[in-house]
């Protein structure tokens, strides 16, 4: 048994300490050496489109909620499977040694190399081959991503329509708070005060006013809002948005912080440790099948397929020398964006997923501590608690809406009356769901941006032979339009897949047939980033010493937990699954495994080059 | 900020047309009937809504798109560069 509190202070204390000792005094004073004095990409290669210098504070919204997809929660959620302690364990581990180290070194790495992509910047330090390796490599995962994101959005508002009423609204109050700041001379906290009033009042005119369109239907809206959003400028619609929506974020993250310390002797229901091996379904087998019953699902090495944003993301490092690198004023600026940003995103995974899923674990008991009508509040959401005793019997999503409202409504009733706790639950759960759509469709633009520059970086051979055909090739509404059209045709139809072992079958939307190998290529790019972000510290910032195997041995227990995790997922996973899942996931997973050894094998020499 | 090209102008109707189609849908569809469409269908309002948060993206991109003074000024300050 473990009280809310004690969680609470102690990843709190963590996140402090590593933030001030690790990320200060080491990475940005000893590794890097940054320097306010240093011009930064935003200045020199200003365009007005996509380099344009930002606010810190805009930054750090923009970073922070383009990293944090679905990932920081759908992950955990699901990982609670293993007890709760695993998880914690690893997104605190994983996020203060290697996750929030990666997202940092990408984004310095990239500022000083132009505001190039990492795996551009891979060229300097493993050669050509590695960088257009590399740069396919994330494109096509970023076209999955954008498939994925299209349809996991489009599903939310269908789910839950008045999210889809607050996104709409949202836009305009950004770009209106945009447009007071840069063009009329407003001052920012004029503009912003102006800006929260408005979100206010959006909040709870969406809170009775649902949106209704059909899942087609959001596909069709969503892909031609990704390629304006891709296209225009940043200093337009990605920073004020970026920046008014950290403000959504921040209340999300702030209000699991104050739920914990109104209800600071409540102690978790959940179990700290159920196993070491869960069900092979958490890992991507077919629900029913043989592969999705046995307990394949090994806390090591596949955890990093499972829990991705909240600990570590190969996603970030594109973002990190992407988006972010490119709007960086100040080199100062980096460890509170990149380091402080991914600290940020493991507060969520940790205080608003994990410990409102431990406490709420069993309805009964915590009720039966509480005195709250926590089975009632659930009937009214559709959850009979006497069918579904644990919170683990939810899907991942559902987990996440349900600890997350139930930790509040019984923090809030507490305040202003146990009378309350049904009203505060309903509401509560449904802000889960806006935050948790708000995530994933920031994350959806700045996807389709950052393929955009992977596209312009891969074809960057064409501009010496023919300049005009760079050009045309890539026009930033061409480049806009290719990725998100493909991710759109993934996520648009339905296909139905036979599965033989059950008899059964099973209609899907076509991406997945292949998303279950992003978890996997996802975190395999991280591992290449980091250790592409530990080759230029050793290599070319030329630091030695503890402080360079500080950064280098985290990057090879994630390569080596990676490679090893995929090996495992084409053994234990790939043969039970159907033809179609096989061709598409598995042999995704099986070019990355290839891939990966290619780029370790570049890694090893740059590393000899280096010596 | 009165617009002196086609483009502009433009811009300037698609921010009007947006507009007028947000205080329709929020202010009288979504105030006097409570929801915006129909639940498993494409609804005219729910289309119409769609359609005005596009054109609210793209309409003042056209109309106000060029780089802010101010962020000129600062980029000019900083590098030296005369910006065109």
């Amino acid at each position: 048994m473990m009280y809310v509190i004690v969680i609470l202070l102690v990843v709190l204390a963590i996140y402090g300490l590593a933030y001030v000792f690790y990320g200060k005094k080491i990475l940005e004073q000893k590794v890097v050496k940054a320097s306010p004095e240093r011009l930064t990409p935003a200045y020199e290669r200003f365009d007005g489109i996509d380099y344009v210098p930002a606010n810190k504070y805009v930054l750090f919204g923009h970073h922070f909620a383009s990293i944090a997809g679905a990932g920081p929660i759908v992950g955990p959620a699901t990982a609670m499977v293993w007890g709760w302690g695993l998880p914690l364990i690893w997104v605190l581990f994983g996020n203060i040694f290697i996750g929030a180290v990666h997202d940092y070194l990408a984004i310095m790495a990239s500022v000083r190399h132009g505001g190039l992509s990492i795996m551009s910047i891979s060229e300097g330090v493993m050669g050509r081959k590695a960088k257009y390796i590399f740069l396919a490599y994330v494109w096509f995962a970023l076209v999955l991503v954008l498939a994925a994101f299209l349809s996991v959005a489009s599903s939310t508002f269908v789910a839950v329509p008045t999210a889809a009423t607050i996104s709409v609204l949202f836009m305009p109050i950004a770009l209106l708070f945009g447009m007071l700041v840069y063009r009329t001379g407003v001052s920012v906290k004029t503009g912003t005060l102006i800006a929260l009033v408005l979100l206010v009042l959006a909040f709870f005119y969406s809170l009775n006013t649902p949106l209704y369109l059909t899942y087609e239907a959001w596909v069709v809206v969503l892909t031609l809002y990704s390629i304006l959003a891709a296209a225009l400028p940043v200093w337009y619609l990605l920073q004020p948005r970026d920046y008014i929506n950290a403000y959504m974020l921040w209340t999300f993250v702030a209000l699991a912080i104050l739920g914990a310390l109104i209800i600071p002797e409540l102690m978790f229901t959940g179990p700290i440790y159920t196993g070491f091996a869960a069900p092979g379904t958490v890992i991507g087998a077919l629900p029913g099948t043989s592969a999705g019953k046995a307990l394949t699902a090994y806390f090591w090495p596949t955890v990093p397929l499972v829990i991705a944003c909240g600990a570590l993301s190969g996603f970030h490092s594109v973002v990190g020398s992407g988006t972010t690198s490119k709007q960086l004023a100040n080199e100062l600026d980096a460890l509170l964006v990149g380091y402080g940003g991914m600290l940020t995103e493991g507060a969520v995974s940790s205080l608003a997923v994990i410990t409102p899923i431990a406490l709420a674990w069993s309805f009964a008991s915590l009720q039966a501590a509480t005195g709250a009508p926590i089975a009632s509040a659930l009937l009214k959401v559709g959850i009979n608690a006497t069918k579904t005793p644990v919170i683990t019997g939810l899907a991942a999503a559902e987990r996440f809406y349900t600890g997350y409202g139930i930790e509040q409504a019984l923090a809030w009733s507490r305040v202003f009356g146990a009378t309350y706790f049904e009203t505060f639950f309903v509401t509560f759960r449904t802000f889960a769901a806006w935050a948790l759509s708000g995530f994933v469709l920031t994350t959806l633009d700045t996807s389709n941006r950052l393929a955009r520059f992977a596209w312009r970086e891969f074809f960057d051979w064409v501009k010496p032979r023919s300049e005009s055909a760079y050009k045309a090739l890539t026009n930033r509404w061409v480049a806009s339009i290719v990725a998100v059209v493909i991710g759109a045709l993934m996520a648009y139809p339905k296909i139905t897949v036979y599965i033989p072992e059950t008899g059964q079958t099973l209609t899907v939307y076509a991406y997945s047939v292949v998303w279950p190998a992003f978890a996997g290529t996802n975190q395999l790019l991280a591992a290449l980033a980091l250790l592409t972000g530990a080759l230029w510290v050793y290599a070319i910032l030329k630091v030695r010493g503890g402080i360079s195997w500080l950064i280098m041995v985290p990057a090879m227990f994630l390569w080596v937990t990676v490679t090893a995790g995929l090996i495992w997922w084409m053994i234990a996973v790939v043969p039970g699954l159907p033809t179609l899942y096989q061709i598409g996931a598995g042999s995704i997973v099986a070019v990355s495994i290839v891939l990966d050894f290619l780029l370790i094998g570049l890694f090893v020499a740059g590393l000899r080059r280096a010596k | 900020m009165f617009p002196t090209s086609g483009k502009e102008a433009l811009g300037l109707f698609l921010t009007v047309l947006a507009l007028a189609i947000f205080v329709y849908e929020i202010l009288y569809v979504g105030l006097f009937i409570g929801t915006i469409g129909v639940k498993g269908s494409v609804a005219t309002d729910a289309v119409l809504i769609s359609f005005g948060w596009l054109l609210i993206l793209i309409g003042p991109a056209l109309w106000l798109g060029e780089v802010p003074t101010n962020v000129k000024k600062l980029i000019e300050a900083k590098t030296g560069r005369k910006l065109s």
